[in-house]
């Protein structure tokens, strides 16, 4: 539980240690003499995922959009209301974790801790709240193999929550790590790049809530 | 002691070092090209013969050995061996830096990229027939299974599968390359002062970035109707093998735009590099800076630009909107001004200079000729109303090789003469390698030009047999000098094979700075 630890000594701030994968594993060519680059490179790194993704995503929408507009028989479905509970979820996830990054910045260890965990729980409720939905709209009659009109609906829904999984397992590691203390204002690294991909997801989800809302 | 060698050789084979990577690549992309080029001698054989062996090589075989060939090359070969080859090998050091950004995610692109090769490889060997659906896979009939008929079961799954994880793979590299670019340059190099190689792989790296995700979403698509039973590609009402398939209100025109957003630019990923490398050669064998480095490096980037909205100019005869093929037209014409600042440039910094005709030069040299070459007949291909009697034609199949294959592998054969003392710490035999490269220079044109005059004929691509076709009988002496071309443009590889591998253990060793290049990666600090 967060708090359960005595929160050690500021000392003066740790060297930077970017973590596996999205830093400087060890290169047997070469030892890295300027640690600034390895933090700098993983939020490139981070950007540049972000990238893909939202071309992944892009392409979704757009055979979407195309597809809408080959023929006149595209029905919409009535989004279930737990979709709006999960919308509420992810944005205040979103905003626990950017409130952790920001009090670990200023060394608030304990505080930084809890704040993490609440959004590590809301972003899990998220996930279970989309399985929930999934499953109204399939006692509805609403099946992935039906029209595409509601297959567009599960596979971005589906790819966005394959995205929280991979988000969710690193937010969970920079979790272990937090309530053992290890990270701190200099090496906040990993806290830096999850949160930046966790208010991707956010941003990218509320763009499909809007899609499914008012448009499709 | 054999614990040692054990860890030994497991450092070696999953080692973070990006020379290391680098040769593996290399070596990846060897075995594939050479299993694709003795897969396009069969089929070449077949073309003249075929007759022979009509009991094995069946229309539907050939199709398959057409797929793995398409396969092989465009992804294993002109992917990798370009880019996550060279680039892994000299980047870090051009650039100053230490090293690539992420040691282990470079590692986990390879053997990523390995395990796609394995399932490709899988794919031509599964029950029910290998993936016979082109590189290009069009649905329906890849969309529905092995009701589609034999090699559209297991064989197309692990085909779709393959490309996932290659694509995969490529974002990871395509990640790398960025964040070293950006964050690992030495502080004393600003963007526009990288030598023209590292732009190349940049700007390749970016076009990777966004053309792969979208395949990455269209293979989830047509996953999804192979085993969800939705219909994204399939439309309602589709018989085949006298069944109704139940799936309804798909499009396979949706397949194309996404595939070809993510095909054209390929061509350019395949391309980019190898601009960059001979960028770098023709300027190091000139002994002068390459002429108009800016404009070099906005044509470049002209180029990934405009390649990314050009998709279209595949589907003109899919029914697309004729305003639509006009805009599509138009852009890919505009590809022809940076490709030709490109070429003048090229030739205005070997203009005057102090030649010295390496075989990494005779290759670089011989890249502007078939890229001129071959996208002189791109012109006419991008147009709507010629590309309607050339479509599916031998003249794409002659344009395609040129510009995207043999100008490529120009690429790939000047590199690897240019930076072997790095990759091995040996020279490789210039006699032999001259004697390579003139023969091979002789032979693409010899196997591709003709190919053009087939395509005039109105010569059909991807059909196994050609003898079954009144029409046809005309382009036979033809289509036998191409296969006659293309055995001895196979054979005198055997010269590139001799010369790399004798010259790996017994070539000279290379001095420090062999070919008095100026760029970081010869500083005695970073040899092999």
């Amino acid at each position: 539980m967060p708090g359960t630890l005595t929160e050690p000594s500021l000392g003066p701030p740790p060297p930077i240690e970017p973590v596996w994968p999205f830093g400087d594993g060890d290169n047997s060519d070469h030892d890295r003499p300027n640690p600034g680059n390895a933090r700098s490179a993983s939020i490139t790194g981070i950007i540049v995922l972000m990238c893909a993704s939202t071309m992944t995503f892009a392409a979704l929408v757009s055979a979407m959009v195309v597809r809408r507009g080959l023929n006149n028989d595209w029905t919409t479905i009535g989004l279930p209301v737990i979709l709006w509970w999960n919308t509420g979820a992810l944005v205040a996830s979103s905003i626990a974790i950017d409130a952790a990054r920001r009090v670990l910045r200023r060394g608030k260890r304990t505080l930084f801790n809890w704040l993490w965990s609440a959004g590590t729980i809301l972003g899990t409720g998220f996930l279970a709240g989309q399985i929930v939905a999934w499953r109204q709209l399939e006692q509805r009659g609403f099946y992935v193999s039906g029209h595409p009109s509601t297959a567009f609906f599960y596979v971005l829904t589906w790819a966005h929550a394959a995205h929280v999984v991979g988000a969710l397992l690193a937010v969970i590691y920079v979790e272990y790590r937090a309530l053992r203390f290890q990270l701190g204002p200099g090496r906040r690294t990993l806290v830096d790049a999850s949160a930046l991909f966790w208010h991707f997801l956010d941003v990218l989800w509320l763009g499909i809530m809007g899609l499914f809302a008012f448009w499709a | 002691m054999e614990t040692a060698a054990l860890n030994s050789f497991s450092t070696r084979l999953f080692s973070t070092g990006h020379r290391a990577i680098a040769r593996q690549y290399f070596f990846l992309s060897l075995f594939a090209v050479l299993a694709g080029m003795a897969l396009s001698l069969v089929m070449r054989f077949h073309l003249v013969f075929p007759q022979a062996g009509n009991d094995v090589l069946t229309p539907e075989y050939y199709l398959s050995l057409l797929t793995l060939h398409g396969t092989l090359m465009v992804f294993f070969v002109l992917t990798l061996a370009p880019l996550s080859a060279f680039a892994n090998l000299v980047l870090p050091e051009q650039l100053g830096a230490e090293g690539m950004a992420f040691p282990r995610l470079n590692m986990i692109s390879f053997w990523m990229t390995a395990i796609a090769f394995a399932l490709l490889l899988a794919s031509f060997f599964a029950t029910g027939g290998g993936a016979l659906s082109g590189w290009t896979a069009y649905p329906p009939l890849s969309a529905v299974g092995a009701i589609a008929g034999p090699g559209e079961g297991i064989g197309q799954t692990l085909w779709f599968f393959s490309i996932g994880v290659f694509c995969l793979a490529s974002l990871l590299t395509a990640m790398n390359i960025i964040a070293t670019v950006l964050d690992e340059r030495a502080p004393d190099m600003a963007l526009m002062e990288m030598p023209l190689t590292c732009w190349n792989w940049f700007v390749t790296a970016i076009l990777t970035l966004l053309s792969f995700s979208v395949l990455l979403a269209a293979l989830l698509l047509i996953l999804l109707d192979r085993f969800a039973g939705t219909s994204f590609f399939v439309p309602g009402g589709l018989l085949v093998a006298d069944e109704a398939i139940p799936h309804s209100g798909g499009s396979p025109l949706l397949w194309q735009h996404l595939f070809w957003f993510f095909g054209h630019p390929e061509v350019y990923i395949a391309i980019l590099p190898g601009m960059g490398i001979v960028s770098e050669v023709i300027s190091t064998f000139s002994r002068r800076p390459a002429f108009g480095y800016r404009s070099m490096v906005w044509s470049t980037i002209a180029i990934a630009f405009l390649g990314l909205l050009v998709w279209g100019h595949h589907m003109f005869i899919s029914g697309l909107n004729p305003y639509s093929a006009i805009a599509f037209s138009l852009l890919t014409m505009a590809i022809g001004i940076p490709s030709a600042v490109k070429t003048f440039n090229w030739i205005a910094t070997a203009w005057g200079g102090d030649l010295h005709l390496t075989t990494a030069m005779l290759f670089a040299l011989g890249f502007v000729s078939i890229f001129v070459t071959g996208g002189l007949s791109g012109l006419f291909l991008g147009q709507p109303e010629l590309d309607a009697y050339f479509h599916d034609t031998y003249f794409v199949v002659a344009h395609f090789h040129l510009i995207m294959g043999i100008a490529a592998l120009f690429g790939i054969f000047s590199a690897t003469f240019y930076w072997f003392p790095l990759m091995f710490g040996r020279m490789l035999d210039e006699r032999l390698g001259k004697l390579h490269f003139y023969l091979t220079f002789i032979g693409a044109y010899a196997t591709f030009g003709p190919m053009h005059f087939a395509g005039f004929a109105g010569n059909p691509r991807r059909y196994p047999d050609f003898t079954t076709f009144e029409f046809l009988g005309q382009v036979m002496p033809l289509q036998r000098w191409i296969t006659g071309a293309a055995f001895c443009l196979a054979s005198v590889q055997a010269i590139f094979l001799w010369n790399l591998f004798r010259s790996m253990r017994h070539g000279i060793v290379a001095p420090d700075n062999p070919w008095e290049s100026s760029t970081r990666e010869w500083n005695a600090a970073a040899r092999y």
